[in-house]
């Protein structure tokens, strides 16, 4: 089976054998990932620059190619599936290795591999002088790998797969520095706390397997909407399970602590895993699970209501933070807040749309602050920063891109297009209502505000650190290049003429929209365009022309305490450790003699003890070996004879 | 003529010597010649057996199990001698290095 | 019957050959490479020879070269051939005239496929005794104190236990008339059948049989003879041996259909049971390796008792996937035991393997490897193995051997992970771990069956079409 599709690889023959390649995609990332765990430290880190980069790289090219002919000429029914292989086969239960391609993964995987080229390239010389070189990249494209491996599966098993894999990377990548124990913490914090949310999700695909007697996700979709009513309880059951996962991994309310402290890895980790790719995992579950979440209207409306929450308490936390990477870490749980507000009211190609260009502007801010961070000698904290615009011009110019698209200033960015198609359908949409819209907003203020906050911080007003390094050529590129997509990426779905929606909808359904005379979709525009330049404004006013407003206002025991409230990101971390940690540790402590003890004592006490009793039978002697055959020679003779 | 049961009495009969010195001799020349006097009491067996069936193969199973005893009392005997060597003894109970 | 009808023995007359070959060599020019080589052809010659096996399979009463036998001899061939190749470094050294060993070894493996082709008590009997006799040989070989009394231990046993064997091989003649297995069940059909009589018999013969797969309560002996043998031989003595046994097993219950009698289904679950506890509990604290891979691999026939258990299609899938699962996992993990053995002793204390990541990091993670996939850790062949066997009970119902067989894997992984520890914690102080270079061809052998064990793991698919198309023309 395998050697057919080493055949195919020669000639780049056009047809359906293009699809045949996709196996590519994910394949050249983990033979990296091989090569690089295999020599170990052993090889050159400039081989193990090429490789790791160069193996992104090449899943890449392979998607452009599959992605050009998948639009070019599109297969039957807008998907196609490639088998390699059964894993098992045993009745229903038959996970095979599938991957499957259709205009939703075909987007994840662009994004994937695109931004996950440009950031290793990047990490190509902002880690040139760590230790641990090649265990860095070879952790990389496991992650790449496994994060192909999540958005490209056609069943459950190999999505878990998949789910896992980027998991335990980001794991091992968040403490990469594992040297300081700070890390080390923060890489656990993030493990256990998206198993919550994974644990929920694995028993809601055994939940969905039982019932639906089958592990590929296009199949479950069918036969759920054939067996579940809406609003029956399976499905909610199911949708609200696989929504736990989303949460967890998506670092949304409550499950949204992790994902600040995950800021411990390296930048580029921050960028790719934490910014750009496996945090949207969330996003992907739940659109390419849509059927089910239309299936329990009460489960989406939780997502919508979620969202919203979320990405007004991220916001007013960005707001408040000295670290430029907790800044962003906010920033990013926000932006995906609003992506869960789009799955919420039924905008499924809207959240994925936004996935998209928040990829491209995200991926740029994370690698701009790594390059501000490097120049400055590991400098995190964003009043200790300033006047960097004319030591580091280029970084300035496109980290002033990324933060015009993040705060959607209009027409010109990617972010304004894709934020303003989520708040005309926060409005608009079926399940919509004027106080997502409301919330919406409210955060399009925010987000302008703690965004421009901290480019004023960082590159105006006075000098106050030594630029030490310069970025060289390999770190301006990706810069340039994200810089760019974080403008034209907008442009592929434009008001009145929407490419983007128009692809995916195959995939995607597309959203209905009902509201329409409540407020027209250019009024809309004209006050989400007015919200974010009056937030830029207010930035200008506060941090730029009058600092000592804010400070004013924080000395101020009520300035004070918000301060403090939204800086711990509303007390979440105090909450749990006051109301699941503590209460945890007093259990263990004070029951530790309790009754569960005693029986996995008890089984211990008993494995022992008929350890010992049983090793006397092994006397070592010959004579009593033959008295242990000949009696089982009786038992056995007993049993048969007389049973 | 004897009827077939009788036989097959004496071999088990025989055949629990064979077990019951193989359990109780300490000697490993005894145990063996008791593994022998086993193996002699399913001859008998099988030769009566063959007898009444009237069907040659239990008697060549025989042949067979007589040529596999004399090869394996060859192979035994010089590992028997090999441990003489080491241990200055035939009791097997001395042979108990590896236990537990 | 021509010459031709006894054409598709060809590769059980090409070992037998080869092993005269290499008797007669000896006598004239003696040479440690010669033997070596000369066996490592003969078993290649032997392997290759298995896909031109046409015709007429069954030769005589006595033999048949179906799929099924031809499978398993090829599996058989493919272990000796992976012993072979450890032992030869192993033994430079040990003691001198080490050539004989190749004879006995090549002899050992003609018994071991003459069990998995027989359909007949006499040729399952002749081929028990040629394996069982080379083997005391083989245990016993380089000499010391521990190889002869681990030698003295399997040829008393063993050849009481043949003793049980025989009798129960004649109580099954003497009441069905015939000693081929195809024709046994109509032998018990026909009317004056006593029962009690045949009943013991097949207890007699699972008694013979039993102690040579050692399950439980037959497995007293199998932790004194591992450690006690040269650690090749050992890695020997719990692949080949066991796997010719098992498909003669596995062939003979089910062509007299076991399922028609409750009672030694019963006895059959009696020693699953046994044989997993026993296995499991007594590795659990166990300081040497070898005895703890003895006691696993009594576990591990007692899981692949659950599966023969099973009835219908999924048996013997299950079975021959696990077996080929349990040879490679335990040819690796006697493997490492051989690779960093000295020659005062075996490195069979677990102190000489605490730190081998440190000094030896591929030899601890091929070891890992082999230890994961004994506790059945997924991606590897273990796993699956483990899966088939679990679905195949469960398919059958079998829900109490099922639940037993869960709880003992998780006792099992408890040693397992003890051993995993220890690889990766602080060295301590052993000279074992501190072997100066490793064999080439060892090394080789090595990262051949890791990559083997995590193919089979990850895709399993080809093996078990294998299997399928085997069992089809069963």
């Amino acid at each position: 089976m395998f050697s057919k599709h080493w055949m195919l690889i020669a000639p780049a023959r056009c047809g359906a054998e293009m699809m045949e390649l996709l196996w590519l995609i994910p394949a050249f990332p983990l033979a990296g990932f091989l090569a690089l765990a295999v020599t170990g430290a052993r090889m050159p880190k400039r081989l193990a620059a090429i490789i790791g980069t160069g193996s992104v790289g090449a899943s890449a090219v392979v998607a452009l190619f599959i992605g050009m002919h998948f639009i070019s000429s599109p297969p039957q029914g807008h998907l196609s599936s490639q088998t390699l292989w059964t894993w098992i086969e045993i009745g229903e239960f038959r996970p095979s290795i599938t991957f499957y391609l259709d205009p939703l993964s075909l987007v994840m995987t662009f994004v994937v591999t695109f931004v996950g080229f440009l950031i290793h390239l990047y990490s190509t010389e902002f880690m040139a002088e760590e230790e641990g070189y090649s265990r860095f990249f070879a952790y990389m494209n496991l992650f790449v790998c496994s994060m192909l491996i999540l958005v490209l599966a056609d069943n459950l098993l190999l999505l878990y797969l998949g789910w896992e894999g980027v998991g335990l990377c980001s794991y091992l990548l968040i403490g990469f520095w594992y040297k300081d124990h700070a890390n080390g913490r923060a890489a656990m914090k993030a493990f256990i706390v998206t198993r919550v949310g994974d644990t929920s999700m694995a028993i809601g695909f055994i939940l969905l397997y039982f019932n639906l007697g089958t592990l590929n996700i296009q199949e479950i979709m069918q036969r759920a909407s054939q067996a579940w009513p809406v609003g029956s309880t399976f499905a909610v059951a199911a949708a609200a399970l696989l929504l736990g996962g989303a949460l967890g991994k998506s670092a949304q309310l409550p499950l949204q602590t992790w994902l600040p402290d995950a800021m411990a890895g390296p930048t580029p980790v921050s960028a790719l895993i934490h910014a750009a790719t496996m945090v949207t995992a969330g996003v992907y579950l739940i659109a390419r699970t849509n059927v089910l979440f239309t299936l329990a209207p009460v489960v989406q409306e939780a997502v919508a209501v979620i969202g919203a929450l979320t990405l007004l308490i991220a916001g007013f936390s960005a707001l408040t933070q000295h670290d430029i990477k907790r800044v962003l870490a906010y920033s990013t749980i926000s932006q995906i807040g609003y992506m869960f507000l789009a799955l919420g009211v039924g905008a499924w190609s809207a959240a994925l749309f936004h996935f998209m260009t928040h990829a491209f502007f995200k991926a740029l801010l994370f690698l701009g602050a790594g390059a501000v961070i490097l120049a400055l000698d590991y400098e995190h904290n964003m009043f200790r920063m300033g006047g960097l615009r004319k030591e580091l011009p280029l970084t300035f110019w496109t980290f002033l891109i990324g933060s015009a698209s993040l705060s959607a200033l209009p027409l010109v960015t990617a972010g304004f297009y894709s934020k303003d198609l989520i708040l005309w359908y926060s409005l608009s949409s079926e399940d919509g209502s004027p106080w997502f819209w409301a919330a919406g907003m409210a955060g399009a203020l925010l987000t302008s505000i703690y965004t421009f906050r901290m480019v004023f911080l960082i590159f105006f007003g006075a000098a106050k650190g030594r630029v030490s390094r310069k970025p060289g050529m390999t770190m301006k590129f990706p810069l340039l290049i994200l810089a760019v997509l974080s403008i034209i990426g907008g442009f592929v779905e434009l008001p009145r003429i929407p490419i983007f929606s128009e692809f995916v909808k195959t995939a995607l359904p597309s959203a209905k929209t009902l509201h329409e005379g409540l407020l027209g979709e250019g009024m809309q525009q004209v006050i989400a365009s007015g919200v974010s330049l009056i937030g830029v404004s207010i930035a200008y006013l506060l941090f730029l022309r009058a600092p000592l407003n804010v400070e004013r206002f924080t000395s101020h025991p009520a300035g004070k305490a918000l301060h403090r409230f939204w800086f711990s990101g509303w007390g979440f971390d105090w909450l749990y450790n006051k109301v699941f940690v503590g209460p945890f540790i007093w259990i263990a402590r004070t029951n530790k003699d309790d009754f569960i003890d005693l029986i996995y004592g008890g089984m211990a006490w008993y494995g022992r003890f008929f350890h010992v009793a049983l090793s006397l039978t092994q006397s070592g002697k010959v004579r009593w070996y033959a008295m242990g055959i000949t009696i089982g020679a009786v038992i056995t003779i007993g049993i048969t004879v007389f049973l | 003529m004897i009827p077939l049961h009788w036989y097959l009495w004496l071999s088990a009969v025989v055949f629990m010597v064979g077990v019951a010195g193989f359990l109780m001799r300490r000697n490993i020349i005894i145990m063996f010649m008791s593994i022998e006097l086993m193996l002699n009491a399913v001859n008998i067996s099988l030769v009566s057996f063959s007898r009444y069936l009237d069907d040659m193969r239990g008697q060549i199973l025989v042949f067979f199990i007589i040529a596999v005893a004399a090869a394996e009392a060859a192979i035994g005997l010089g590992i028997i001698i090999a441990l003489f060597r080491n241990k200055v003894t035939a009791h097997v109970d001395e042979a108990n290095e590896m236990k537990g | 019957m021509t010459l031709n009808d006894l054409a598709p023995l060809i590769p059980l007359m090409v070992i037998a050959v080869s092993s005269v070959i290499i008797m007669l060599g000896i006598a004239f020019y003696r040479s440690r490479a010669f033997s070596g080589l000369l066996t490592l052809a003969g078993i290649a010659v032997a392997f290759i020879t298995l896909f031109g096996v046409q015709g007429t399979r069954q030769v005589t009463s006595l033999l048949i070269l179906d799929d099924y036998a031809l499978f398993y001899i090829g599996l058989i061939l493919a272990a000796s051939f992976v012993v072979a190749l450890l032992s030869s470094d192993y033994l430079e050294g040990r003691r001198e005239n080490i050539e004989e060993f190749y004879i006995l070894l090549l002899l050992s493996t003609l018994g071991s496929s003459v069990l998995a082709a027989s359909t007949h008590f006499v040729s399952f009997f002749i081929g028990l005794e040629i394996l069982s006799v080379s083997l005391y040989a083989l245990i016993a070989y380089t000499r010391n104190e521990l190889n002869i009394e681990a030698g003295v231990k399997y040829l008393v046993l063993a050849a009481a236990s043949s003793a049980f064997l025989l009798f129960g091989i004649a109580l099954l003649y003497g009441e069905t008339g015939t000693m081929e297995f195809s024709r046994m069940s109509s032998g018990i059909s026909a009317q004056g059948i006593n029962k009690g009589m045949l009943l013991t018999g097949f207890a007699l013969v699972l008694t013979g049989v039993g102690f040579k797969l050692a399950v439980a309560p037959f497995h007293m002996w199998t932790p004194d003879v591992y450690e006690g043998a040269p650690a090749p031989v050992t890695a020997f003595v719990a692949t080949v041996s066991k796997g010719g046994v098992f498909a003669l097993l596995l062939r003979y219950f089910i062509q007299v259909d076991m399922h028609a009698y409750p009672s030694l289904f019963g006895a059959v679950a009696f020693i699953a049971v046994a044989s997993m506890f026993a296995g499991n509990l007594l590795a659990l604290l166990q300081k040497n390796i070898k005895r703890i891979l003895a006691y696993s691999s009594i576990a591990h026939l007692g899981y692949l008792l659950v599966a023969f258990l099973a009835g219908g299609v999924m048996r013997v899938t299950a079975v021959t996937f696990y077996l080929v699962a349990y040879f490679i996992t335990t040819l690796g993990a006697f493997g490492v035991v051989t690779m960093l053995s000295g020659k005062e002793r075996d490195a069979d204390a677990v102190e000489d393997y605490q730190g081998l990541f440190r000094h030896r990091p591929w030899l601890a993670l091929i070891f890992s490897a082999m230890l994961f996939s004994l506790a059945g850790i997924p991606l590897t062949a273990g796993f699956i193995g483990k899966f088939y066997i679990v679905a195949a009970g469960a398919g059958s119902a079998l829900w109490l051997l099922v639940i037993m067989l869960v709880i003992n894997s998780a006792i099992g992984l408890y040693y397992y992970l003890r051993i995993i520890v220890v690889l990766y914690a602080q060295p301590g102080h052993s000279e074992v771990s501190a072997v100066s270079s490793l064999p080439l061809t060892g090394s080789l052998v090595l990262v051949l069956l890791t990559v083997l064990l995590l193919w089979l793991g990850v895709y399993p698919e080809p093996l078990i079409e294998m299997i399928h198309r085997m069992t089809m023309r069963f």
